[in-house]
């Protein structure tokens, strides 16, 4: 069953899957089921205020292309401040994971 | 480009944001439902697959756009700011890169700005700034008046004010106050006579009013015989006794009594005018209501009784009094008014016409800036199509001019908040014995406030017109240059023109209003007043309480003294009153002639009286025209001298009464008494008639007046006039003063001036009046000159080429040069005579300023149109000369 995404987990997840390269919002949304095996699935009705949200942040911008199959379509791309967000939130994700799966494999209980 | 066409232009470039996220979904759900297809769903089920998979589209979709939306607003903000920010920037370059140009608009704004804000702050600080008292709208001051003799915010008896407090509806409290001295010998310094009020206890309470130290008075105080007691002014307590505050609860001697301090005021309080002490109001034997000798009433107004219904309701309180006893209140009524009025009321009107005045100085100088701006907006008229061409729409253009005229403005405005500082504070010292402590005269928030708004709306006034006639481009034209560029500058120069003519006629109104009132000052300084006031010191003596209670002591006391003061070296004569002109001392009685028809009791003879030495006249310089001087043995008295009223045998009376109670007689010998011919008072006889003088401040007619003998009836309070040979009067005060001390150390000399100061004072509205709008006038003239010089001056230049051509085909320089000044003096003409039917119109409103001149004095309605007139003539005259002379072929190929 697939997991629901952490608040800003979906951010990220964006400016993963374009640190690649200028992307639509479908291709982005492909990308992330794929890539955790479906694992965790990205809703349409989050994914593109998402998509939004980043560009009035500036951390992507978007123009409009045509598609692979010759469709005009939005695509969007990572600034370089995006770029630098990307870098830090994975670095604090990281943190954040490491530091709970630490707790989690604790096998006694801390003295107090 | 029309603007019609940029709205288009607009609408093509700016995004479709609902259009582009419709775009954008529709995408993704057709890749969706082309994946469901690959995977072998048919077309139409795949369709309807994929939207169920999408989910809810419209809410994707509105989020979308909200989210686009907030952010496009933001930018186009954020462009708006930039663009501001560059306008001003390049408005600050514009005016660094042409220092001449900006130096003089900003000293022309600036000296506008500042006279503006300093008239406005002064009018806020006096006629809107509340005084400085708990709920100010809510007190009022009570005076008496009688409508039909014309008596106005006259003197009251305690016996009316204490009917009037206990019968009252209007009022939360009614106090009453009235002028007293208190000769202080205790503390630091010589014996010293301060201006001070006695007060009821209620008074300081009922303001709000709270001691620094101590107490105020308690309504015990008010009886007759309790403990004396004094509550201390800041200032007194400070200079006289150093500030200390273990002075509360312990006597000092006031007047040779001693007197409990029971507190000290805060700093800067002083009631009701500038007094620096208090004693409670104790109520004489003779508080009859007849006895209307105190200075007035301060109430305060229950809420939401209004100053008429108050009025109302002390009149019917009056009326039964008249009814009860007519020979004592007949016709006299309370007079109440809001204490704001009584305090600043006399101001409004002078403050008023300052602010007109200066107003149409700040429209001429925003005149004067627009022309200018004029000019250089035509000379701006290629920059300013370029950026049109490139794409500024016209709102862009204005807005830049705009922000430029700002950008001046802001600059003359912080050189305008120095000058109104400065006017501010050169205003407060025109008051001749310092501000009233309610009136706050400085550059304070207000009038900061004040500033910048006059600043923000001249900026606009001087560039709005001159902006939305620069931008009113014809592009072609501009760039063709010459045919279309002539047209514009033509209605440029209509517009330049009527600023002229109005600049002129503003400074032409201007200038009347201060001739007419520069005029009435004169002749308040050149009206002969029957008295010689140079060289002429004057002083007060008020002898102790205590001591000297006989009238043989006074007698004795002041006869040594005034013998001792003619032998100084440098007195000519010593004479004595009991106030001196223009001292403020007004003191009249109802009186009797004998052998006259009696007068109606609402119209007796009110007769001006006070008791003089026998030198006096002599000494202030007023003729004897029948009969005798008053002598040493004029010291006879008739009965009872216990009274408050001289009853010496003789009097001496002034022309006036003599003129219009004894017509065709001869006034000495004959009889007049107090009261009404049924009164019992003696008679007493006319020895002398004097002439008339003005014992009155200008412009109040001195009326009839009576002096009986000082040795008769001796008083302890009197004035001194010293006649002297010496240049200045004032470098005899410290010989008057020693001379005064060496016969009783106790007794102090005060209110010691020149006669020609006091009465050079008692002129100071007038002078003020006179001073401010004649600078303001001065400053119009100067600033129409200017603007008539710079007009004909441009129409000179661009019409260099045809004044050349017709010097070349036989024009002589007078030709020329009539031609010139013929533009120049109609202007003007027209500007006058605008100006001239205004003044004949609006001089109405300064009639109560005037004295002695119309408001439609005819010299002056004749006289300053023809001096504008030739101010007007040099002004087009310097201009007209330089085409005279200029050498026709070159400026026939200048061009």
């Amino acid at each position: 069953m697939p997991l629901d995404l952490l608040q800003g987990t979906l951010d990220l997840l964006i400016l993963k899957a374009l640190s690649w390269g200028p992307a639509h919002g479908y291709a982005v949304a492909r990308w992330i089921e794929q890539l955790t095996d479906q694992a965790l699935t990205v809703g349409e009705g989050s994914l593109y205020p998402a998509l939004h949200r980043l560009e009035a942040r500036g951390a992507i911008a978007s123009e409009w292309r045509i598609s692979e199959r010759n469709r005009k379509a939005r695509f969007y791309r990572l600034t370089a401040r995006g770029r630098k967000a990307l870098r830090e939130e994975s670095a604090e994700w990281s943190g954040f994971v490491s530091a709970v799966s630490k707790v989690l494999r604790a096998n006694q209980q801390p003295a107090s | 480009m029309t603007s019609d066409g940029w709205r288009r232009l607009r609408r093509v470039l700016r995004p479709d944001l609902p259009a582009e996220v419709d775009t954008e979904l529709q995408f993704h759900v057709e890749e969706l439902a082309r994946e469901l297809e690959a995977h072998g769903v048919p077309a139409e089920q795949a369709r309807t697959e994929a939207l169920r998979r999408f989910g809810s589209v419209g809410e994707v979709r509105a989020n979308c756009i909200a989210i686009d939306g907030a952010q496009q607003r933001r930018r186009r903000r954020r462009e708006r700011v930039g663009d501001l920010l560059a306008d001003v920037r390049f408005a600050f370059r514009l005016l660094r890169r042409s220092p001449g140009f900006t130096v003089l608009a900003v000293a022309c704004m600036g000296l506008g700005i500042g006279v503006t804000a300093a008239i406005a702050s002064v009018t806020h600080a006096i006629l809107v700034r509340p005084l400085p008292y708990q709920q100010p709208e809510e007190l009022v001051a009570v005076y008496s008046k009688v409508p039909e003799r014309g008596i106005k915010a006259s003197n009251i008896s305690y016996a009316d004010y204490v009917d009037w407090r206990d019968q009252n509806r209007s009022f939360a409290a009614l106090g009453m106050y009235t002028w007293w001295t208190l000769a202080f010998t205790d503390g630091a310094g010589d014996a010293e006579r301060v201006d001070a009020a006695a007060v009821t206890a209620n008074l300081f309470p009922l303001l709000g009013a709270r001691p620094m130290l101590g107490r105020t008075f308690t309504p015990d105080e008010e009886r007759f015989g309790a403990e004396r007691v004094v509550l201390l002014g800041h200032g007194l307590w400070t200079q006289r006794f150093g500030g200390d505050s273990s002075i509360v609860g312990r006597a000092i001697q006031i007047d040779g009594v001693p007197h409990v301090v029971v507190g000290v005021m805060p700093r800067g309080f002083a009631f009701p005018d500038r007094e620096r002490a208090w004693v409670p109001f104790v109520p004489a034997p003779t508080e009859w209501h007849g006895n209307r000798s105190n200075a007035g009433a301060v109430g305060r107004l229950r809420p939401g009784v209004t100053v008429a219904a108050a009025q109302g309701d002390l009149d019917v309180i009056m009326q039964g009094l008249e009814r009860e006893d007519p020979k004592q209140n007949l016709g006299w009524r309370a007079d109440v008014m809001s204490l704001h009025d009584d305090r600043v009321g006399d101001l409004r009107r002078p403050l008023q016409v300052f602010l007109a005045a200066v107003g149409c100085v700040l429209l001429i100088v925003c005149a004067n800036i627009a022309n200018l701006l004029l000019v250089r907006g035509a000379a701006r008229e290629r920059e300013l199509a370029v950026r049109a061409a490139i794409g500024a729409g016209r709102r862009r253009l204005v807005r830049q001019l705009v922000v430029e005229s700002l950008a001046l403005a802001t600059l003359g405005g912080a050189l305008g908040l120095i000058i109104a500082a400065g006017g501010i504070r050169l205003f407060a010292r025109a008051f001749p014995a310092g501000l009233p402590f309610d009136l706050r005269l400085d550059l304070e928030p207000a009038s900061v406030a004040i500033t910048a708004g006059i600043t923000l709306l001249t900026g606009l006034v001087v560039g709005v017109i001159p902006a939305l006639r620069a931008t009113d481009l014809d592009l072609a034209g501009a760039f063709r240059e010459q045919a279309g560029a002539s047209l514009r500058s033509k209605r440029a120069g209509r517009l330049r023109a009527a600023l002229v003519v109005a600049e002129v006629g503003l400074s032409a109104m201007l200038v009347i209003g201060a001739t007419l009132l520069l005029k009435s000052y004169r002749v308040y300084t050149t009206t002969n007043l029957g008295f010689d006031q140079h060289g002429l010191l004057a002083a007060r003596v008020t002898l102790p309480d205590s001591r000297y209670q006989s009238p043989a002591e006074r007698s004795a006391f002041f006869a040594t003294l005034l013998e001792r003061l003619a032998t100084l070296p440098g007195v000519e004569a010593v004479g004595s009153a009991q106030g001196l002109p223009f001292s403020g001392w007004d003191v009249k009685a109802e009186m009797s002639v004998e052998g006259r028809p009696p007068r109606p009791p609402h119209d007796p003879l009110d007769v001006h009286f006070q008791t003089v030495s026998p030198e006096y006249f002599r000494t202030i310089g007023v003729p004897l025209l029948r009969g005798r001087w008053f002598d040493a043995n004029d010291i006879d008295v008739i009965g009872d001298t216990g009274s408050w009223q001289p009853r010496g045998r003789v009097a001496i009376v002034n022309e006036v009464l003599a003129r219009r109670e004894l017509p065709g007689q001869d006034p000495v010998g004959k009889r007049i008494k107090f009261g009404d011919h049924a009164s019992d008072e003696p008679w007493v006889t006319i020895v002398g008639v004097v002439g008339e003088f003005q014992h009155y401040r200008l412009p109040t007619v001195m009326g009839p007046a009576i002096y009986f003998p000082f040795f008769a009836e001796p008083g302890r309070n009197q004035a001194l006039a010293i006649r002297t040979s010496l240049d200045d009067p004032t470098a005899l005060a410290p010989e008057v003063r020693r001379v005064v001390r060496a016969m009783d150390a106790e007794v102090p000399l005060y209110e010691v001036d020149t006669f020609e100061r006091t009465v050079l004072r008692s002129f100071w509205r007038q002078r003020l009046q006179g001073q401010v709008v004649g600078l303001f006038a001065t400053m119009a003239l100067v600033l129409a000159a200017l603007g008539i010089y710079g007009v004909v001056s441009s129409t000179v230049a661009q019409r260099s080429r045809e004044l050349g051509i017709r010097a070349a085909i036989g024009a002589t320089t007078s030709d020329l040069s009539r031609l010139v000044l013929s533009q120049g003096v109609m202007l003007a003409g027209l500007g006058i005579a605008i100006g001239w039917v205004v003044a004949f119109v609006a001089s109405r409103w300064l009639e109560n300023l005037l004295f002695g001149v119309r408001a439609t004095d005819p010299a002056t309605f004749i006289g300053v149109p023809v001096v504008l007139g030739l101010v007007a003539l040099l002004a087009s005259w310097i201009p007209a000369r330089r085409a005279a002379r200029a050498d026709p072929l070159v400026t026939i190929r200048g061009e």
